[in-house]
């Protein structure tokens, strides 16, 4: 079974819903974004934010109120959900209660009438792929919620569609399942090289099983790029936030040269990338990750290459490989978090600390 | 699936379903009230003149007041029965019977409990004059008729209400008992108050019903206690008087339509969930049962009427098996006999069209539940409610306007079986259509969604997904259509002919020509085959996984 990627477009897509009583509701409002053939795409964000909406009109279920969707050179848009050749995998499975595992997995087949010798052949296939060979003739009441998941990932790729779309695959999965489970839905998804547009609120997961990522807030897209890049480049305080714990600490830029400029921070200063339009004296929000920061003793000075604060533990959370402290500094709480405390020891609540960040792990918060 | 007018299966289906409605449903009634308001030009004098006459002016007073009344004591009635199978921890045996007693009038043919009075209390009534020796006992009139309707109808707010009780949160009783609240305070303050609205719903029922009825006061009313079914129908039948017996149905339809938007409203504003069948009946625990004495006393009243309805269906036992009950009490098949001779063209055209009514009445309330509940289209509430009206509208009505607009060429269709069967199909889906609305609501859209991103139309999924899920309700509903089909008589007593004739004409004839024998061994036939058909279909029920005798016994209250 293979299929040669499509590319999927979303262009300026919008989608209100009117509300009985209320103001109508912008649920996706003027989302652009391209997914390449074979790569897999996902939608992150809180509830509400419109992943799900956005995902239903790429599959049809939804007509966008602006904008064109586009399935390789196909403008999609004004196409019925069972012309557009996609495969779906629903948050609660939605797999057919009355027919069988094998009458589940067959029906696209059946239903593109493809003839009964090709149906067995593929349909086995398929479950030997996902991991079900002999589960044919069960019923869904009779399966796991992981094996569900599974005839439901069997169900839309047996019909090898141009696109697969999953609605929050892993959200009735217990967490350990959870986690073998993206890691399968990963390896397939790279083996079938189907383009895969995938929805969660699960920052792990999103990190874990994507090539890219597009953080949603409030129906639009606050950015989109690698896990790595929206983990070290955030260009909002919202996708700071969401992906991974963040410190936004102010500072004030001393001086730009050359692609450089130095901000002042906590008595001392960072070198960082230059911003445009950061002059000296400008002010701006650096980020600082909390496993960036380390709790040195009170009296420690202030090296070279990092900054220096005092402060003074509010808590501490330990969770065996590392510690969660909050430090309160200045009137602010910092995040940080110490690793191997076996090793290392541990800091008691009320304790007087020193606070230090490698110049190196600040960045600016970017705008652009 | 937002613009349902590209999708193109769903808008031949609507555009169908529409026209079918349009033709069977809203032009009768259109051709009713031309004939009631248009006299050569917009006038009022039919229904002026008719409230110039006594008779007709009581008929309306008598109609109403016997409503209110009916739906007063079936209420009560059903309130008692609900709370005993439900809060008294009656052993399950118990309950069944109940159930399986309860359940004999609502699928017995008219006329039953009617003609059973008349033996019982009549002038020389088994229990009046032969126990009592009471010789002043007057069955007909207000009394008999309104007795023998509440045992009628009774059963209806049953069903409504031991699933309302049933289905009362626990926690919210609890929670008061936590409270230091003792039975009767817990009653008084947090059950009754829960229940009222399915009170009020059960009222509403009980009263449509009797102000529907038309075969008890036909028998019971006599001529001091006219009601409007029976007028419209003598205005029609005995005085040819068309435009008079429209005008009567005008008087009829108003109270109705008004009790029907009353009841659909109060529904709705709850959601649904007085229709909706759920699977908690009967569930209790002991916290939440009858004080002792709340027992014996529900248990007395409803032993009473159990008795009650034992009797009267032994009665038309006894009298189907003897020459004449009272006079000449020797056993004689002679009534069988006649059955199965004079009666037998009545009995094969009965199930013929009853097993018609099956497949056509239960694939329209099918599509008819499905539509509603699944689609979005322009004047969807409007078609739900349209399809409802001939359900909702008593026979006589729907009857009237039948005969008005089917009489004549080129719709000459009275007398046919094609208009029975329409006429069946369009009053008795409806419980099809409920019962599919409520399964629906038990299944995810998302699989229907799933059906589609597979590939299939819209008519594919309806198919393949649909209609395998809804197998419940298609034959919970064609279950009811064929019990109906049975048992009805307002409506088609204006549509049958020479040709086509039903099982209930037949009884009625009896009864107007004093063969009660005859008319109690016709009935006693359609209640055989309809504890048949009943029993065949909770067994498929069963079979389908999806419920029981009790399941189906609330799908046919409705
Ligand atoms: N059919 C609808 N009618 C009205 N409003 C809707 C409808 N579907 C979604 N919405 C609203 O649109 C917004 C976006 O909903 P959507 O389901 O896309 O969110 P989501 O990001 O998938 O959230 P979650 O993570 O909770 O699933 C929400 O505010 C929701 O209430
Ligand atoms: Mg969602």
């Amino acid at each position: 079974m293979t299929t040669t990627g499509t590319r999927l477009q979303i262009d300026h897509v919008s989608k209100r819903f009117s509300r009985v009583g209320q103001s109508t509701l912008a649920a996706v409002d003027d989302v652009s974004l391209v997914v390449e053939p074979g790569e897999l795409l996902t939608l992150l964000g809180p509830s509400g934010c419109g992943k799900t909406t956005t995902l239903r009109m790429v599959a049809g279920f939804e007509q966008p109120d602006d904008g064109r969707i586009y399935i390789g050179d196909q403008d999609v848009t004004e196409l019925m959900v069972y012309r557009r050749g996609i495969g779906f995998v629903f948050q609660n499975y939605a797999l057919f209660p009355h027919l069988t595992v094998f009458e589940n997995v067959a029906y696209g087949l059946k239903v593109r009438r493809v003839p009964g010798r090709d149906v067995d052949r593929r349909v086995s296939q398929v479950l030997e792929l996902v991991g079900l060979p002999g589960y044919e003739r069960r019923f869904p009441n009779q399966l796991s919620g992981g094996e569900q998941q599974r005839v439901a990932v069997a169900r839309a790729v047996v019909v090898e569609p141009r696109l697969l779309l999953f609605d929050e695959p892993l959200s009735n999965l217990d967490a350990k399942l959870r986690v073998q489970m993206r890691a399968e839905l990963s390896r397939l998804q790279k083996q079938l090289a189907i383009t895969t547009v995938y929805v969660t609120h699960d920052q792990d997961e999103a990190m874990a099983i994507s090539d890219r990522i597009a953080v949603m807030r409030q129906g639009r897209i606050a950015q989109i790029g690698t896990a790595e890049e929206l983990y070290r480049a955030p260009r909002s305080e919202f996708v700071a936030q969401f992906i991974g714990r963040v410190n936004l600490v102010e500072g004030r830029v001393l001086d730009v040269t050359g692609g450089r400029m130095t901000v002042a921070l906590w008595g001392g200063s960072v070198t960082v990338a230059a911003e445009p339009g950061c002059a000296p004296g400008t002010r701006l929000s650096l980020i600082l990750r909390p496993e960036s920061l380390t709790l040195v003793p009170e009296t420690t000075k202030a090296g070279a290459t990092d900054v220096l604060v005092l402060g003074t533990v509010r808590s501490r959370t330990f969770l065996g490989e590392k510690v969660e402290y909050t430090v309160e500094v200045a009137g602010a709480l910092l995040h940080v978090v110490t690793y191997d405390p076996a090793h290392r020891g541990v800091v008691d609540v009320g304790a007087r600390v020193g606070v230090t960040c490698s110049a190196a792990a600040a960045r600016p918060l970017t705008s652009s | 699936m937002r613009r349902p007018l590209r999708d193109p299966v769903l808008l031949p289906a609507v555009l169908l379903v529409w026209a079918a409605v349009a033709l069977f449903v809203l032009y009768p009634l259109v051709r009713l009230l031309i004939l009631t308001f248009w006299n050569e030009g917009p006038s009022l004098d039919a229904v002026t003149g008719l409230v110039r006459d006594w008779t007709n002016r009581s008929a309306l007073i008598n109609s109403l007041a016997l409503a209110v009344l009916v739906g007063g004591a079936g209420t009560a009635l059903g309130f008692a029965f609900a709370l005993l199978t439900v809060r008294a921890n009656l052993p399950g045996w118990a309950r069944r019977a109940i159930d399986a007693v309860v359940l004999l009038p609502l699928i017995s043919p008219p006329f039953t409990a009617a003609i059973a009075l008349i033996f019982a209390l009549g002038p020389r009534g088994l229990i009046s004059y032969h126990v009592f020796g009471l010789t002043k006992v007057n069955i007909y009139g207000l009394w008999g008729t309104l007795l023998s309707e509440t045992l009628t109808y009774f059963p209806v707010a049953y069903l409504t209400l031991k699933a309302v009780i049933a289905n009362i949160d626990p926690n919210l009783e609890d929670s008061a008992f936590s409270l230091g609240a003792r039975r009767w305070r817990v009653f008084r303050t947090v059950t009754l108050p829960l229940a009222t609205p399915g009170v009020a719903n059960a009222f509403l029922l009980v009263s449509a019903a009797s102000l529907a009825d038309f075969a008890t006061p036909l028998i019971l009313a006599g001529t001091k206690f006219p009601v409007l079914p029976t007028q419209a129908f003598l205005q029609i039948t005995g005085l040819y008087d068309m435009r008079g017996g429209a005008a009567l149905c005008f008087l009829l339809l108003v109270p109705a339509l008004a009790i029907f938007i009353g009841q659909r409203q109060w529904i709705e504003r709850r959601g649904g969930s007085f229709v909706t069948v759920t699977g908690k009946v009967g569930a209790t625990t002991r916290v939440k049962s009858l004080s002792p004495a709340a027992v014996v006393a529900l248990g007395l009243v409803c032993g009473l009427v159990v008795t009650l309805v034992l009797i009267c269906y032994l009665l038309i036992a006894a009298a189907s098996l003897v020459r004449g009950l009272g006079a000449d009490n020797t056993l004689s098949f002679a009534h069988y006999a006649h059955v199965f001779s004079g009666g037998l063209k009545a009995v094969r055209d009965t199930l013929i069209i009853a097993v018609l009514c099956m497949p056509i009445g239960g694939l329209f309330a099918v599509v008819l539940g499905f539509l509603v509940a699944r689609t979005q289209f322009p004047g969807r509430r409007a078609l739900e409610f349209a399809a409802m009206m001939n359900y909702a509208l008593p026979g006589t009505i729907v009857g009237i306007a039948y005969l008005l607009a089917f009489n004549d060429p080129p719709l000459a269709l009275t007398g046919t079986a094609f208009i029975l069967v329409v006429c069946y199909v369009f009053r008795y889906s409806l419980a099809g259509t409920r019962a599919t609305t409520a399964v629906l609501a038990q299944i995810d859209p998302a699989i229907e969604e799933a059906s589609a991103s597979l590939g299939a139309r819209r008519d594919v999924t309806f198919r393949r997904v649909v209609l395998p899920l809804v197998r419940p309700a298609l034959l919970a509903g064609m279950t009811v259509l064929f019990i109906r089909a049975m048992t009805a008589i307002s409506a088609t007593i204006f549509l049958v002919s020479l040709d086509w004739s039903l099982v209930t004409v037949r009884i009625l004839e009896g009864i107007t020509n004093l063969e009660l024998g005859q008319a109690s061994a016709f009935s006693m036939l359609v209640i055989a085959l309809v504890y048949l058909a009943v029993a065949v279909a909770s067994f498929a029920m069963r079979r389908l996984n999806a419920g029981s005798l009790g399941q189906a016994g609330t799908l046919l209250g409705g």
